[in-house]
């Protein structure tokens, strides 16, 4: 289970982004969030993955209370969640090669040694060929980037995936591609979902649930 | 603007100066084998002439040799005090911006504190602290020159730190080490380049005025700063020449660096990469 | 003749006729080169040919990465320095009474792509042709007012006198739809949807007939993509040509008249929106393909990726993907009734 219990979060504790908001994936679920911009959904999603310590408010991770945040929390809790952002030109380091981007995380854990068996297996789950790989950034288009950011986020194998707008800036047939290719990854291994966005239909087609932000806030209150 | 070609001639022309420069320095005392202090007052305050191109100096010293020996060690000095204080503000920076918090709150006190006081009034008290030689002059100049850089690198850290690849990263499972060392310190090291590229001929004219004041180096050495001082005499009695050229020598690097620095900064903008994005 | 046949048969004609009568923007055999290091070339936009005419809106629609930001950097002369243009983009004339004289006839006819800088950015950029940018928020600057730079913007553009500008401003800022209670805010303190259409503001000022929106939804929520796009209608409505690049499908359905599809470069199909989108369908298999990877459709992604600009194939550049490419796709299809494909698709059942 991954639950975010009555949090409240923001980047001013005087004036919080949002209130008491409240949200519950079951393991294997997938939720979309939907929420119009602006409305502090991405937060709650960085709060879920455990990269943004919310003022107030619980996180249980498959049964554990997540008690510290970003560096702090320990690194087995930080990789159980991947996450995918929105613009991968910022979410990409511009110095490493698309191949070294997707290795990353199993560089920075010690297990060095898989990545070469990694990258093969995912290359092509994601649809990335092996010249792609030897690129930098600034060589790719942002398709291409996303491809190599989802495969980053699916390199330790996390059990919950997090997706943050990750097809807002990309074409129809790079955002079916995508979505197909963390399906796939989710029926391999059971993998719990949530995505973040405002494109209900796609969120509808996607998803086994949505939830309205508005659902996700207690009631009477306004962000 | 953007144009690579543009900066053809701006480029091959610093590139050239600073090129001819820095062979003079490293070739010409090495090979020639003239002692620059040899003394002759049968030749002193002679115009600039084919055997003394820069004319010579009130003791009869050539100056042509003068100022290339000045110019070494004025180069060294700028040179190495450049490369110490880019060293000490990156790791200043990099650690009060990467680490933040207390950290960073005890470094940027130290940096306003250093700030407060009169860049030459510290210099000036750095070498006052020991016997006149270059390495007082160097510490003199380093002490002063990496709160700049310390500044700008702290700033640029501040912004990176807040970008989604380094919560990519923290995701990943990086520690805070890591994440400091192999994404944040990379990204900022063109920056410090820059900055250290462009203190070169700053840390030179520091070292020039510490001299000019008789503090920085023995004043038999020849040291561009040096060279001025003691031609302050001879400019009274009409002898432009042991003036005008170690002044043109500290000019020129100044403004040819500068040229270099220029291309170098716009090779860093990111707009010239965005627009070959397709 | 009433307006509505009138238009309706124009956008008829325009599909059709080898060069529109009265096209606004008539753009022919456009090819944009990159010049990288070491040699390579990329072949950002090759031949392309279209006609946009005032009161029509044509959505150039593909995947990023396509060249269709190229083409429209390449209409407004702000391509790098390594780019080299070929071809021709004929902007009718300022005074040309578009019923009258085509842009082709037009004796003050502007080729954008052989305009030199100054031409552009003192008749063409803002005058003749408004730009509706990607990201507005990054368009306005942040230190002056809305007020402050649409009144700028009139004294940069227009004759109109000093007293009159605050006037002027105000106006333009009604035309897009900006509410005048916000004209005094920094653009900071406007949301997104405000934020759009105080760029659209500035890019109506100087009453140009022609309007390049790139990208003008990208990172909108779906709400605020559709009052922009009604908005562009409305400014096509009242007898500007747009030119909407975009890689949104569904905000292209809404506000075009016609759709040219681009991969790699080339415009590979060009039709009415009505039968792109409508029962009939795209015929070029890419753009079947494009429409199916849509979630309210098939959501299923076309297999493969688009080739490397720098390293195009000789035939069609689609064919590695394509379910129906034989042998003959190995030479380049030409443009046939609007589509670029040896295999076209028939009408869906």
């Amino acid at each position: 289970m991954l639950e975010l219990d009555t949090v409240t979060a923001g980047y001013d504790r005087r004036a919080p982004v949002f209130r008491g908001a409240s949200l519950t994936v079951s393991p294997g679920e997938s939720v979309g969030l939907l929420g119009p911009s602006g409305c502090g959904k991405s937060t709650l999603a960085r709060v879920a993955a455990l990269l943004h310590r919310p003022d107030s408010g619980r996180l249980v991770l498959d049964g554990t209370e997540v008690r510290a945040w970003r560096h702090r929390a320990p690194r087995e809790q930080r990789t159980a969640v991947g996450v995918v952002f929105q613009q991968p030109r910022t979410a990409a380091d511009p110095r490493l090669t698309l191949a070294d981007l997707i290795a990353e995380p199993l560089r920075a854990t010690g297990r060095r040694a898989e990545a070469a068996g990694r990258l093969a297996a995912l290359a092509p789950a994601v649809g990335l060929t092996p010249d792609l790989l030897a690129r930098r950034p600034h060589e790719v288009s942002d398709g291409q980037l996303q491809r190599a950011c989802l495969a980053r986020a699916l390199v330790l194998r996390p059990r919950w995936l997090i997706c943050d707008e990750m097809t807002a800036m990309l074409d129809a047939s790079t955002t079916a591609a995508l979505v197909a290719a963390v399906e796939t990854y989710r029926a391999e291994t059971g993998a719990g979902l949530l995505a973040v966005g405002h494109d209900r239909v796609l969120l509808r087609r996607w998803c086994d649930r949505t939830v309205d932000w508005k659902e996700c806030l207690p009631v009477g209150r306004t962000p | 603007m953007a144009d690579p070609r543009t900066h053809r001639p701006r480029l091959w022309s610093s590139a050239a100066t600073v090129g001819v420069l820095l062979l003079a320095v490293l070739l010409v005392p090495p090979l020639v084998q003239l002692d620059e202090q040899a003394v002759d007052l049968s030749r002193k305050l002679l115009p600039p002439s084919w055997e003394h191109p820069f004319g010579t100096d009130d003791l009869g010293r050539d100056l042509l040799l003068r100022c290339v020996y000045g110019l070494r060690i004025s180069l060294l000095v700028g040179l190495v005090a450049a490369l110490v204080a880019t060293v000490v503000g990156t790791a200043v920076g990099a650690a009060a911006g990467a680490l933040g918090g207390w950290t960073d709150r005890t470094l940027m006190r130290l940096v306003d504190a250093f700030s407060s006081v009169p860049h030459l009034l510290l210099g000036i008290f750095v070498v006052a602290l020991f016997r006149p030689g270059v390495w007082p002059v160097i510490a003199s100049v380093a002490v002063t020159h990496w709160l700049s850089t310390a500044r700008i690198v702290r700033s640029e850290v501040l912004s990176l730190r807040t970008r989604p690849f380094v919560d990519a990263a923290v995701s990943g499972g990086a520690t805070r080490w890591r994440v400091a060392v192999r994404h944040l310190l990379p990204a900022v090291l063109p920056q410090a380049g820059l900055a250290a590229v462009l203190m070169v001929p700053h840390a030179m004219w520091h070292e020039s005025a510490l001299s000019f004041l008789g503090l920085g180096l023995p004043s038999h050495q020849a040291s561009l700063g040096n060279l001025v001082q003691n031609a302050r005499s001879s400019l009274l009695t009409g002898h432009w020449w042991p003036t005008l050229f170690p002044g043109l020598l500290l000019i020129l690097p100044t403004l040819a660096i500068a040229g270099l620095a220029g291309v170098w900064r716009d090779r860093l903008n990111p707009r010239r990469r965005s627009e070959l994005t397709l | 003749m009433n307006a509505a046949n009138g238009k309706v048969l124009r956008a008829l004609e325009a599909v059709t006729a080898e060069r529109a009568e009265d096209a606004l923007l008539s753009v022919r055999g456009l090819t944009v080169r990159f010049r990288l290091r070491g040699g390579r070339g990329v072949a950002a936009v090759t031949d392309a040919d279209f006609d946009l005419a005032a009161g029509e809106c044509l959505a150039l629609v593909g995947e990023s990465g396509c060249g269709k930001s190229v083409l429209a950097s390449a209409l407004l002369g702000l391509l790098p320095g390594n780019a080299e243009t070929s071809g021709t983009a004929l902007l009718a004339g300022a005074s040309t009474d578009a019923a009258t004289r085509g842009a082709g006839a037009g004796p003050d006819a502007t080729d954008l792509l052989a305009a030199d800088e100054k031409t552009l950015a003192r008749t063409v950029r803002g005058r003749r042709v408004g730009l509706v940018p990607q990201s507005p928020a990054a368009h306005l600057t942040p230190v002056r007012t809305v007020r402050a730079q649409l009144e700028e913007t009139v004294r940069a553009l227009t004759a109109v006198p000093r007293r009159a500008r605050r006037e002027a401003a105000e106006a333009a800022a009604g035309r897009a739809a900006f509410p005048a209670g916000h004209l005094d805010r920094y653009p900071h303190e406007l949301s997104g949807g405000l934020a759009q259409r105080a760029a659209t503001a500035l890019a109506l000022i100087g009453d140009a007939r022609l309007l390049l929106a790139d990208e003008p939804t990208t990172g909108l929520d779906r709400d605020l993509v559709d009052r922009t796009v009604g908005e562009l209608r409305r400014h096509v409505d009242e007898g500007r040509g747009l030119l909407l690049i975009t890689h949104d499908l569904a905000a292209a359905e809404r506000v075009a008249d016609r759709v040219a599809v681009m991969y790699a470069g080339r415009i590979v199909e060009l039709a009415p929106a009505h039968r792109f989108f409508g029962p009939i369908g795209p015929r070029h298999p890419y753009a079947r393909g494009l429409l199916d990877a849509l979630p309210e459709r098939r959501f299923t992604p076309i297999p493969g990726m688009p080739p490397e600009l720098s390293d195009l194939p000789e035939g069609c550049a689609f064919a590695p993907r394509c379910p129906r490419a034989t042998a003959l796709c190995a030479t380049r299809p030409e443009p046939r009734a609007g589509v670029a494909c040896h295999h076209p698709e028939d009408a869906r059942a």
